[in-house]
């Protein structure tokens, strides 16, 4: 009894150090990740205004004609933004186009029918294309793959769709080799490591009791991953698009080599372009005058607003979806 | 073991009642250690048959021996017989898919496929059958009446099954099972995720439906065996220790194991 009592006291008076210094290094960590945080927005807030101050004198000398204009002239000082914007929309899409069932379609291989020796090294090897600059891929696209497409697949194409209505427009001549299209494929082959491992890893979460319930009322791979696999896991792959998705709108360097940069617009996917980053990275050495270097600024700042209008409208889709589901 | 009671595995009481299932030598291997050993037994038609035994006893492996589902994983493999009908469903020739239409399968949790709740019923069907919308809706009525589901979804069958409640759900997965017309309904467990009278409602439709289909229920929790099967066989370490009678299991046993079981010295 006595010795309880005593004993007692000495457990409590260290106790009370101990709560004190976790008190302590808790507001600590508290802050830190306070700070943190708010960093982050403070940052946020910086790039926009500082992109907003940039371009103002562009927008004030514009106005809104600037988002209309296709003519981008340094000599006469008359810049407008639509061919970028153009550029940077058309080549993003298509290349969401290929590479999202690309992607998919990886992303069911490897979880649900690759002989499993197999999946590790075909995973990696899929990872590994994410790991590539994207110097390499600009290389790569105007030497190699730029040149195959000019003498091979585009005369074909065009030779194809010659004569049919629409789709003649959309796969005019001359065959250049660099443009639109080819600028789509390289972004495709950039973001499909993206679209693939997020995939992957979002079929991995569906419960293999689901899985098995589906393959036991007598579904094959196809219906259990249409039906069941996929439906579970949509928001995870629209997530796994999207981020794919802002990474097509930015992506500068291998665009920039095969985009042909073109300040026009043209329905021929053939046909020499430009992207907002493409443009904004080919003449800022070059920008002699403060509303050229404002113009370019104003460029970036649309971008940063399509891109922030892109994430919203992804929020929202998925917002939808989880209201439909009752998830 | 098995050897030894081989002569009794077909109950001399149920021998007039024709055997659905006919299990023989039956080995089945996770990689390389042996979960079930040499297991033969034969499941009477249109009657519910418990497996019980402690944890890890191999029950739910033979069950999901039945309809092949062990194949999803690689290095488990199965040896010996399964005959449905006569049939081995294990023969390499066996279609998958259609083993599965014949033999159906609810799982310990509720599976609702992420979809509507007469989508989850319609999209079995529509898989092997090519029906009107007229008869899709009388199918999906049919299905979750006989689940005893229909008064409490009827006015919303559009809302998403995953919106139900864990015993709504898992009738819905057997109102899921029973609208493809399966001929053997395999349970996991059925029941073990579910409260007490989510429980009653799931044994009292069990009872119901063993009129049209062959029942194999795999249960840790024996009142319910005692309850809701006609034979029961008590499974230990992957053999089959004893099958008979449900009756005779729980009230007088010939192996002291089961005796032991069933009295909660062990398991």
């Amino acid at each position: 009894m006595s010795a309880v009592q005593e004993a007692l006291p000495a457990v409590k008076g260290s106790r009370d150090a101990t709560v004190r210094r976790f008190a302590l290094t808790d507001s600590i960590f508290h802050g830190m990740t306070r700070a943190a945080a708010i960093l982050v927005l403070v940052l946020l807030g910086g790039v926009a205004i500082s992109l907003f101050a940039g371009s103002w004198q562009a927008l004030s000398t514009f106005g809104f004609s600037f988002l209309t204009t296709e003519s981008w002239n340094p000599v006469t000082e008359k810049f407008g933004a639509l061919a970028p914007i153009y550029g940077t929309i058309i080549t993003s899409a298509i290349a969401i186009l290929i590479a999202v069932p690309l992607g998919i379609g990886i992303a069911i291989f490897l979880t649900e029918l690759c002989p499993r020796p197999l999946r590790r090294p075909i995973g990696m090897a899929v990872e590994l294309l994410a790991g590539i600059p994207s110097i390499i891929y600009g290389i790569w696209g105007l030497f190699v793959l730029a040149p195959f497409l000019q003498t091979t697949v585009q005369p074909f194409i065009i030779s194809v769709f010659h004569g049919i209505p629409g789709l003649n427009n959309l796969f005019a001549g001359p065959p250049y080799g660099i443009g639109l299209l080819t600028s789509a494929m390289i972004l495709a082959i950039m973001i499909l490591p993206f679209i693939t491992s997020i995939t992957k890893d979002v079929f991995d979460t569906v419960p293999s009791v689901l899985k098995e319930s589906a393959y036991g009322i007598g579904c094959t791979t196809w219906e259990v991953t249409r039906r069941v696999v996929i439906p579970y896991t949509r928001i995870g792959i629209m997530g796994g698009v999207m981020l794919a998705l802002g990474r097509a709108l930015g992506e500068t360097m291998a665009v920039t080599f095969v985009i042909g940069n073109a300040h026009r617009i043209s329905t021929s996917l053939f046909a020499p372009a430009t992207t907002i980053s493409a443009t904004i990275a080919n003449e800022f050495t070059e920008a002699v005058g403060d509303l050229y270097t404002s113009s370019l600024v104003a460029l970036g700042l649309i971008l940063f607003v399509i891109t922030f209008i892109i994430l919203a409208i992804a929020r929202y889709m998925l917002m939808r979806i989880d209201a439909r589901t009752g998830a | 073991m098995s050897q030894m009671l081989s002569p009794d595995m077909t109950i001399a009481t149920e021998a007039a009642a024709k055997s659905k299932i006919e299990v023989k030598n039956l080995n089945f291997y996770y990689g390389q250690s042996k979960a079930l050993k040499d297991i033969t037994l034969s499941l009477p038609e249109r009657s519910v048959t418990a497996f019980i035994g402690p944890s890890g006893c191999g029950k739910s492996t033979l069950l999901r021996v039945f309809n092949r589902i062990y194949e999803l994983y690689p290095k488990q493999t199965a040896e010996g017989q399964v005959l449905l009908d006569g049939q081995n469903v294990l023969d390499r020739s066996q279609d998958l898919n259609l083993l599965r239409t014949k033999i159906g399968m609810v799982f310990q949790k509720p599976t609702p496929f992420p979809m509507s709740i007469y989508e989850n019923i319609a999209f079995g069907v529509r898989l092997y059958e090519k029906i009107s919308k007229a008869e899709m809706d009388g199918r999906v009525e049919q299905a979750l009446k006989r689940a005893a589901l229909w008064t409490e979804v009827k006015d919303k069958l559009n809302a998403s099954g995953l919106s139900l409640s864990g015993g709504q759900q898992q009738r819905l997965c057997i109102a899921r099972t029973v609208a493809v017309k399966p001929e053997v309904i395999l349970l996991d467990e059925p029941a073990s995720a579910l409260d007490p009278l989510s429980t009653a409602k799931i044994e009292e439709l069990i009872d119901e439906l063993q009129a049209d289909y062959t029942i194999v229920i795999v249960t840790h929790n024996m009142q319910q065996a005692a309850r809701v099967s006609k034979q029961t066989a008590f499974m230990y370490l992957g053999e089959l220790i004893e099958f008979d009678k449900t009756e005779k299991i729980f009230t007088s046993p010939r192996e002291k194991r089961t005796q032991d079981y069933i009295t909660g010295r062990f398991g």
